[in-house]
């Protein structure tokens, strides 16, 4: 879909909607939503929505970026301790790996 | 230009013609066959033994033919790493400096050289089961070092793959070295060559140890369902010179064991002679010979039984007898009547005794270690009767000592400690050593028949299985004093005589004596070919009367995993059925259906091949750890033997030219250009598309035309 073709108040609309399905544990819609609408938000020429589009591509990014520093610290973690955590490793793991620890 | 591209098809058309159709991948590889590689087992704390990555490990060959080749390969190497190739021989020379930086080190390719026989070759400790020796025995807390000659790598985690390639694989070690010869011999200018490698595959998928092992094969991971290790384990088989029913408990037993199992670092390979076949055959021969002095009919007539044991999975911690002193002390062993401590009268352990046989000696000096401090009567009498019996120049000497070899004695000392220590279950042990071990092959891969000087004589049974009395077979030159044969048949000979003593009370008066020419027949079994006449003869009869040749080789006498039954044990029990069982004239169904306490019926081939049912005491039992049958044991606890084998998917190994690495960088040099070099020229076409394109648009001219205006209408 482009953006440019599209009315304000749709992409308000799109916008809101982007951000309201993320909010349903789905940071990747934030992600997409914060992206597809950044030029909207702060590049183009001033126009009636643009206040709350900002909004919510603000919010859809902070929230895509919390939840990727949630996840880059857990995959660090869980990568550095997976082994001294024993069973409860093994457990947590989907595929465990063949011949090592 | 049509006449070019026809060039071409010719050109590559007579390329596939020249090529004999063979893959590309042959021509590249030569598989090295006949290998048996290192594999990983793990007990309650460790993991030992080797893996290849999951690829492979690859390295130069280099051919250590002595000493210096390894210092020059830890030192002044430079095409690393290599795959090192040593003999047998040389292994000990070398190995300690292979080891120290395994960096350097893909892995070894160990080969057996007739020309340069080891003189010695023992994987196993230096203080083989120590951690399951029984208290005041242990060996390395300041005993005696029962195996010098041991490297210990049996129990290491050794940092490379290992291969072994027996003596009947030479080719494949002239291969390699014609290759290494023509490609690695300029040693100082290896690097930036092609050189010629080895590829070693033996990936295994257990690490860390048993415990972790076991449970990622029990966690059911929604992908990958895979099974990483298995316990060690496998049978004991038992047999009562009397039938023991329930009813019958209150005859004593008195219990003779020896050890079925050996081990060495290899799959596959594990000939153990003189480790424990010959005390495994000594024992199948007296009973064969006590169950032809005592007829089981009279068996009201006497007081006291013979149990004759054979113990599984001793080489690993004593996996059978620690099963079966454990069972005892819950009295669940014998399943069928079980045995309580106090029925016990004396436990004799014939152990490691073949590594003094020669056949440059006629003397075969054997010891009875006996651990206790004081006089126990029914351990001297034993002994006393044993050597009245013994003659033609064996003899047995008394050590009395509380640090005694690795043998079943161990586990009855742990876990039946208060009897076995208070001389209410007396024990006693037969070696062929009294300090360190006689064999200098223990549990090896290199322990075979020669070790013992045996030499099959290959001497026909007739159809009513008799065999030739050894007195015979001496007179008519057959066999000679000085033979393995013979002097086995003489020792069983005297350990049936003295079990004769001690359940009829009196000296045995008869003629009958253990056969050399049945001992030269069960070495064969176990030592050369599973495809000889008793094996032939006590096999189950198939239904369909085809008849299953069995492999012309020795059957490996690895203990194995409990999950699969492994053959030396189903052998040694239909051996024991069909030597010491009576045949009953029952044909197949009548066999079948037979049931009677105290015995059980197995309908076998028979020596003419056309059906027997024997009746017979021998039964088996489970020899699984205590470990693994006991609810929330705790692994590490060290208390039984926890030891498990890694799963592994295939083993291989292969020969090639490696290729210098100069082509390899300079096309991915050559990639790297070529796509810089398009993706410059694309930017720069498309910058300046207007000055090759002459009715090109303008670089900045937003394309917004009727097309466009078409997709507007279309809603998205």
């Amino acid at each position: 879909m482009d953006l440019a073709r599209l009315p304000n108040d749709k992409k308000l609309q799109l916008c809101r909607w982007y951000f309201k399905v993320g909010c349903l544990l789905l940071p990747f819609v934030w992600a997409v939503n914060a992206i597809w609408f950044f030029k909207e938000a702060f590049m183009k020429p001033p126009y009636d929505e643009q206040k709350q589009i900002k909004k919510y591509v603000l919010m859809s990014a902070v929230g895509a970026i919390a939840w990727i520093a949630v996840f880059a610290i857990w995959i660090t973690v869980f990568q550095l301790q997976r082994v001294s955590w024993g069973a409860t490793g093994d457990a947590l793991s989907f595929i465990v790996p063949l011949g090592r620890a | 230009m049509a006449s070019f591209n026809f060039l071409i098809l010719l050109l590559i058309f007579s390329f596939c013609r020249s090529g004999n159709l063979q893959r590309l991948h042959e021509k590249i590889y030569s598989s090295i066959e006949g290998g048996a590689a290192c594999f990983r087992r793990l007990n309650g704390t460790h993991q030992t033994g080797c893996s290849s990555a999951d690829n492979g490990a690859v390295g130069v060959v280099h051919m250590i033919k002595d000493v210096t080749d390894a210092h020059w390969l830890m030192e002044n190497a430079t095409a690393g790493p290599y795959m090192a190739v040593v003999s047998t021989g040389l292994f000990y020379d070398v190995f300690d400096l292979l080891f120290k930086q395994p960096d350097l080190i893909a892995g070894i390719l160990l080969y057996d050289n007739a020309t340069k026989s080891a003189p010695q070759f023992s994987q196993d400790m230096s203080c083989p089961n120590d951690y399951s020796a029984a208290e005041g025995s242990s060996c390395s807390a300041g005993g005696v070092v029962w195996n010098p000659k041991g490297t210990g790598l049996l129990r290491r985690d050794i940092p490379f793959p290992i291969f072994y390639l027996p003596e009947s694989r030479s080719q494949e070690i002239d291969k390699i070295d014609e290759c290494y010869q023509r490609y690695n011999s300029d040693k100082n200018n290896q690097k930036g060559r092609p050189l010629c490698s080895v590829q070693l595959h033996s990936f295994m998928f257990a690490a860390v140890n048993t415990e972790v092992c076991l449970r990622r094969s029990a966690s059911s991971a929604l992908l990958t369902p895979t099974k990483v290790c298995d316990p060690l384990g496998d049978y004991n088989v038992y047999y009562s010179l009397f039938p023991r029913t329930k009813d019958i408990k209150n005859k004593k037993v008195t219990l003779v064991t020896a050890r079925i199992d050996t081990a060495s670092l290899f799959d596959g390979v594990s000939p153990g002679a003189a480790s424990s076949v010959v005390g495994m055959v000594t024992l199948l021969t007296a009973a064969t010979t006590l169950s032809k002095m005592i007829p089981i009919q009279d068996a009201n007539l006497y007081d006291e039984n013979i149990l004759w044991t054979l113990f599984n999975g001793e080489a690993f911690d004593y996996i059978g007898s620690q099963r079966v002193a454990y069972d005892i002390s819950k009295g669940t062993w014998p399943a069928a009547a079980p045995l309580t401590v106090d029925d016990i009268n004396l436990h004799v352990e014939i152990g490691q005794i073949g590594g003094a046989l020669t056949k440059l000696d006629l003397a075969w000096p054997l010891y009875a270690f006996i651990p206790y401090t004081n006089v126990v009567p029914e351990i001297n009498e034993f002994v006393n009767t044993l050597g009245s019996n013994l003659q033609h120049n064996i003899s047995i000497n008394t050590e009395f000592s509380s640090h005694f070899p690795p043998s079943s004695l161990h586990s009855f000392r742990r876990i039946l400690k208060n009897e076995t220590e208070s001389a209410a279950l007396p024990e006693v042990l037969i070696t062929d050593h009294n300090a360190e071990f006689s064999n200098f092959f223990y549990n090896s891969a290199l322990d075979g028949f020669d070790k013992i000087d045996f030499e099959y004589r290959n001497i026909t049974v007739d159809s009513s299985g008799t065999f030739i009395s050894t007195d015979a077979l001496l007179a008519n030159g057959t066999m000679k004093e000085v033979d393995t044969q013979v002097k086995i048949a003489r020792l069983a000979t005297a350990v049936a005589r003295t079990m004769y003593q001690r359940v009829a009370g009196k000296p045995y008066s008869g003629n009958i004596t253990a056969s050399a020419h049945l001992v030269d027949e069960i070495l064969y079994c176990f030592l050369r070919s599973q495809a000889c006449r008793l094996i032939m003869a006590a096999d189950y009869a198939s239904s369909g009367g085809a008849e299953e040749k069995p492999p012309e080789r020795a059957a490996p006498l690895y203990v194995g995993v409990a999950t699969w039954a492994s053959t030396p044990p189903v052998f040694a029990a239909h051996l024991l059925a069909l030597l010491t069982g009576t045949a009953l004239s029952a044909n197949r169904t009548q066999c079948d259906a037979l049931d009677v306490p105290g015995f059980s019926q197995y309908w076998l081939r028979g020596w003419n091949h056309s059906g027997v049912c024997m009746q017979t005491t021998m039964n088996i039992s489970a020899a699984i750890s205590p470990a693994f049958i006991i609810e929330d044991y705790d692994l590490k606890s060290g208390v039984y033997s926890t030891w498990t084998e890694s799963v592994w998917q295939a083993m291989w190994a292969r020969v090639f030219v490696r290729a210098s690495g100069a082509g390899a960088g300079a096309a991915a040099a050559a990639g790297a250009g070529a796509t810089l070099l398009a993706a410059l020229l694309t930017y720069w076409l498309q910058r300046h598309a207007a000055i090759i394109f002459s009715n090109a648009p303008q670089h900045s001219i937003v394309n917004d035309d009727a097309a466009s205006g078409i997709l507007r209408t279309v809603n998205c």
